[in-house]
């Protein structure tokens, strides 16, 4: 068999065994004496349980609580803090909150348990938008205020001084929504005992994660503890910290009942009662002189929910993303994470960067048609360059390849003629919006937290690779493979690399922050470049940890220096035509351009593109999740709609090269940049097609209407 | 936790014989009822009463053409077969051909649309305005009536505990213009947000017929005859002078509760934009 190059066309390693059903989810695994748990939820968003009653429970079945949690256990998972409790104790924060898991051996009859368990609440006022959490509705949350946290970053001159410069000042509001994962796969465990130590199989990101979560939880070492990730349908960051809350619960009902226990979400549950993209109110006040932007001050507010889960990283990477690709002299960006009473916002493809790079683009395109000058060559006019610098006072250490990008989209598109000719308000539009994503964990998270490993063992011919990053449909297991075949010069076929399981792999990190390829896939070229010099020696294995580049200076303590390693870059053309009798909005093209260093895997590179610009353009136009009152009220996929693809047509799109010094074979990471962008090109083409102005995603129909009575 | 009970009849007869006798529910395709009685995975779906699963009796399926030129469809009919036949109206096809998913519209059946009586659901708006009639049949006989006058409300029908929908009838209609939409929350597999149907007939320069029906905007199916009546007689280019007075008695039509303003205006755009394709003398057939 021919040896595997970095640029063959392969077929992605997963394809077949999913495609055919042969792949076994966690739901598909069963164990001898394999017992069931529901979970028993919050129905209030906020207030003190004043009594649990719980039925008779018949032999064989049992009502888990916090009561049952091991000596010298704590009720508490660790995330980035040890906030989120496992088990609702004295009060409940959030609609949802796992009060109790009932436990026992059919399901008909757990469901019959749980319906009959009745909690009795003294009520209390719940906070749910930003504005509530702000204004302490209902007294705070946490101590003294439900500022849960905050930072700041600046650069250049006081912001005040900038302001009394400007010819004038533009200030605008900008909110996004709440936004679900709808990975395919709902979320699920199954918990048991293997020779003394407690093993989770979960469908899952971050299998260290759910360990290093859980261990405090039952009072036991990381050596006691396995977890095995099964093969996983999608996860969007929706798998990356809320295993660890399933997870949790559970390992403290199989200490209580010592057989295996099987929990899988069904779609509603999945739907009301995981984590969601965080929605978002930012403030831009920025300061124009002769037709330029001069600074900008912004204060950027996430609702993070009831506990802080991975929300302060996420609203790090938020402010750092909040000017765009763009290099403005003067700025001041304020950060502040708020809990409310809602459940607990966490990681999603873009992790904060598509709520503020939305704002900023729509802020700019704003400005642009006040000025009344093209959006796309006044954002041209701001554009950063290598050597610039960042909002956090560090430096843009690669070649910016936009200039090259706009010129090849807008001719794909003929965004120009478009443009001039499709005036606004004629029910036809075309918008354009530009994005960046900073590559693997800010700052020096990577060097200073995660401090990732990589194995790779040979036996003969063939080469295990045995890292804990995972395979969730986003085509790591291909891409891994073919990054180590194409350095040692072997077929795909003799390189493998399973499933990970905590006993047997090195900690390489979590499969989150677009880290997998650039990071993981860099110390796997490294561990398999030391195998090719070594390879006569038999069979042996090679071991690597995380170098950070030189260069990258960065300071935890400020947020001031090198936010990130380094970008990748993309720019995305939509043009739309509205239907004038009912709002309905046509997507008639879509062209991209992403700069990733270098695609690892065209076809897989492809289809993050095809799938980030989709989930992008549904998170602007349809997909609405409303909260009344601390419900979701969209419990389904018929009234939580994502798009499909009848919704969009056939994308035309353009990869750029620019080879990363520091990943492999010069790829950075790519699959949360392409959802970053498109959503501010779409909401661009609406508002020329239609002559409005839209602050806030999304806008179905029933939005653009009221937008419209602000014209008329 | 109660056994549902289930009953398998062979033949119409004793389905009729079951029904009368228990009361059962009848399931069809069951896209609506085991959707709404989910339990959980891997749980039994609860029932109060018995079902019946209907979906293998020969007698109630088929669309036939009569000789009055009327259309009759059985009332086990599947989507699908209806969007595929010719001899069903364009209005019934074009929403029969937009409900859900390919799966759904395979086994969907017109008895359990109309049977669920959702203001959202497809097909009754197109029937309605239509004039369509449903057979309603039990050991006693059959009845008919107009769909119209079958559906209640929200949920609510005429049908009665022994009873089940043998078939509708759609009356033979001839129409100059038609117009149809269907908003979905998306362009596929999507349940209906707002629905529209117009139709006008024109003879001798005259409106001789006008008819509308909005769906998802109220409890049920919305047809308002008294506004219709209005441009009844009317000669097209006369349209635009009772036009406005027209669409505020259709805006009374509509049920003022859970309309959001979108809903209304945008109906009221559509019928506009119908009322002046047809006064501007466009050409016959359907207006885009």
């Amino acid at each position: 068999m021919p040896s595997t190059k970095i640029n063959d066309k392969v077929i992605r390693v997963d394809a077949v065994a999913k495609a055919r059903g042969d792949a076994k989810y966690v739901c598909d695994l069963s164990f001898p004496e394999m017992q069931y748990a529901y979970m028993v939820r919050s129905s209030i968003p906020r207030g003190k349980i004043l009594n649990i009653e719980t039925p008779q429970m018949p032999k064989g079945y049992k009502f888990i609580t916090y009561k049952d949690i091991p000596v010298g256990g704590k009720n508490e998972l660790w995330m980035i803090a040890k906030d989120w409790r496992a088990f609702a104790e004295g009060d409940v924060r959030y609609v949802g909150e796992t009060i109790g898991l009932v436990v026992g051996p059919d399901r008909n009859v757990l469901k019959y348990l749980k319906d009959r368990i009745k909690i009795e609440y003294e009520e209390e006022t719940p906070a749910v938008s930003i504005d509530d959490g702000v204004n302490l509705v209902g007294g705070p949350i946490r101590d003294g205020n439900n500022i849960t946290c905050e930072l700041f970053c600046e650069k250049g001159k006081d912001m005040e001084e900038v302001f009394a410069e400007a010819d004038e000042i533009f200030e605008e509001t900008i909110e996004t929504g709440f936004q679900e994962h709808v990975h395919l796969e709902t979320n699920g465990v199954i918990v048991l005992f293997e020779d003394g130590k407690y093993v989770v199989y979960a469908s899952a990101q971050c299998p260290f994660y759910i360990r290093k979560s859980v261990a405090g939880l039952i009072n036991k070492p990381y050596d006691d503890i396995i977890v095995r990730q099964t093969t996983t349908g999608g996860a969007f960051g929706g798998k990356e910290h809320f295993p660890d809350v399933i997870a949790g619960p559970m390992l403290v009902a199989l200490n209580v009942v010592r057989k295996p226990i099987k929990l899988i979400f069904d779609r509603e549950e999945d739907m009301l009662y995981s984590v969601k993209r965080h929605p978002s109110k930012v403030v831009y006040k920025t300061a124009i002189k002769d037709g330029k932007i001069l600074g900008t001050k912004g204060l950027i507010r996430y609702n993070v929910g009831a506990y802080l889960a991975s929300s302060y990283v996420v609203l790090q990477r938020g402010v750092f993303h909040a000017n765009g690709v763009y290099d403005f002299p003067n700025t001041y960006l304020k950060g502040e994470g708020i809990a409310t009473n809602t459940f607990p916002s966490c990681a999603f493809r873009g992790f904060g960067a598509p709520q503020t790079l939305f704002a900023i683009e729509t802020h700019m395109d704003h400005i642009a048609r006040h000025l009344g000058v093209d959006p796309l060559a006044f954002k041209e006019a701001h554009l950063i360059k290598k050597g610039g610098e960042t909002v956090t006072n560090g430096h843009i250490v690669e070649e910016v390849m936009l200039p090259e990008m706009i010129k090849v989209v807008t001719e794909a598109s003929d965004y120009y003629r478009k443009a001039a000719e499709y005036k606004l308000g004629s029910g036809k539009g075309i918008g354009i919006a530009m994005y960046n994503h900073g590559g693997a964990f800010t700052g020096n998270g990577e060097q200073a937290i995660i401090k990732a490993h990589a194995r790779l063992v040979k036996t003969g011919d063939n080469v295990d690779i045995q890292v804990g990053s995972t395979e969730m449909g986003q085509g790591f297991q291909t891409a891994l493979r073919k990054i180590a075949a194409a350095v040692l010069e072997l077929p795909m076929e003799n390189i493998s690399y399973d499933n990970p399981d905590t006993s047997k792999v090195v900690d390489s990190g979590p499969t989150a922050a677009s880290r997998s390829t650039m990071i993981v896939g860099k110390l796997v070229e490294r561990a398999a470049l030391e195998m090719k010099e070594r390879w006569a020696e038999g069979d042996f294995s090679t071991e690597v940890e995380y170098e950070h580049p030189d260069g990258h200076p960065w300071d935890q303590s400020t947020f001031r220096g090198d936010a990130y390693l380094g970008y990748g870059w993309g720019i995305a053309c939509v043009e739309v035509e509205a239907d004038k009798l009912t709002n309905e909005i046509k997507t008639v093209g879509i062209w991209s351009s992403h700069e990733i260093g270098k695609a690892i895997d065209e076809l897989i590179v492809h289809g993050q593109i095809n799938g980030g610009i989709m989930q992008s353009l549904g998170y602007a136009s349809m997909e609405k999740l409303e909260n009344r009152k601390g419900y979701f009220r969209q419990s389904s996929m018929s009234d939580y709609v994502i798009p499909t693809s009848m919704d969009f047509p056939k994308q035309e799109y353009h990869i750029q090269e620019n080879p990363y010094e520091w990943g492999p074979f010069g790829a950075k990471g790519m699959g949360e940049l392409v959802f970053n962008g498109a959503s501010a090109a779409y909401v661009d083409a609406v508002e020329r097609a239609l002559g409005i102005t839209v602050r806030s995603i999304p806008i179905p129909p029933e939005d653009i209407e009221e937008a419209l009575k602000n014209v008329r | 936790m109660a056994e549902v009970k289930c009953y398998i009849p062979k033949t119409l007869e004793e389905a009729l014989a079951i029904r009368k006798a228990t009361g059962a529910i009848p399931l069809a395709g069951g896209t609506d009822l085991m959707v709404q009685h989910y339990e959980g995975s891997g749980l039994s779906p609860v029932f109060k009463k018995p079902i019946m699963i209907i979906t293998n009796l020969c007698e109630l399926k088929g669309i036939k053409k009569m000789e009055d030129g009327s259309v009759e469809i059985g009332a086990l009919t599947v989507s699908r077969e209806i969007a595929e036949c010719e001899d069903v109206h364009y209005l019934v096809r074009s929403a029969a051909s937009r409900m859900g998913a390919i799966s759904l519209r395979n086994s969907a059946t017109i008895g359990g649309n109309i049977g669920n009586a959702s203001p959202k659901g497809d097909l009754p708006q197109p029937l309605i305005l239509l004039d369509a009639e449903v057979e309603l049949i039990s050991l006693e006989g059959s009845r008919r009536m107009l769909l119209d006058d079958f559906i209640k409300g929200a949920k609510k029908t005429e049908l009665r505990e022994d009873e089940i929908i043998s078939k509708v009838i759609i009356p033979p209609a001839d129409f100059t213009y038609i117009f149809y939409r269907k908003i979905g929350t998306r362009r596929a597999n999507a349940i209906s947000k707002l629905s529209l149907s117009a139709a006008c007939k024109v003879k001798d320069g005259k409106i001789v017929d006008f008819r509308a029906s909005s769906g998802a905007a109220g409890p049920k199916v919305a047809r308002g005859k008294d506004a219709e009546r209005m441009l009844i007689g009317l000669a097209p280019e006369e349209l635009k002078s009772r036009k406005e007075e027209f669409l505020d008695a259709w805006n009374g039509v509509i049920s003022p509760h859970a309309m959001p303003e979108w809903r209304r205006n945008s109906t009221r755009r559509m019928l506009d934009y119908f009322i002046d394709a047809v006064a501007s003398g466009s050409p016959e057939g359907i207006i885009e």
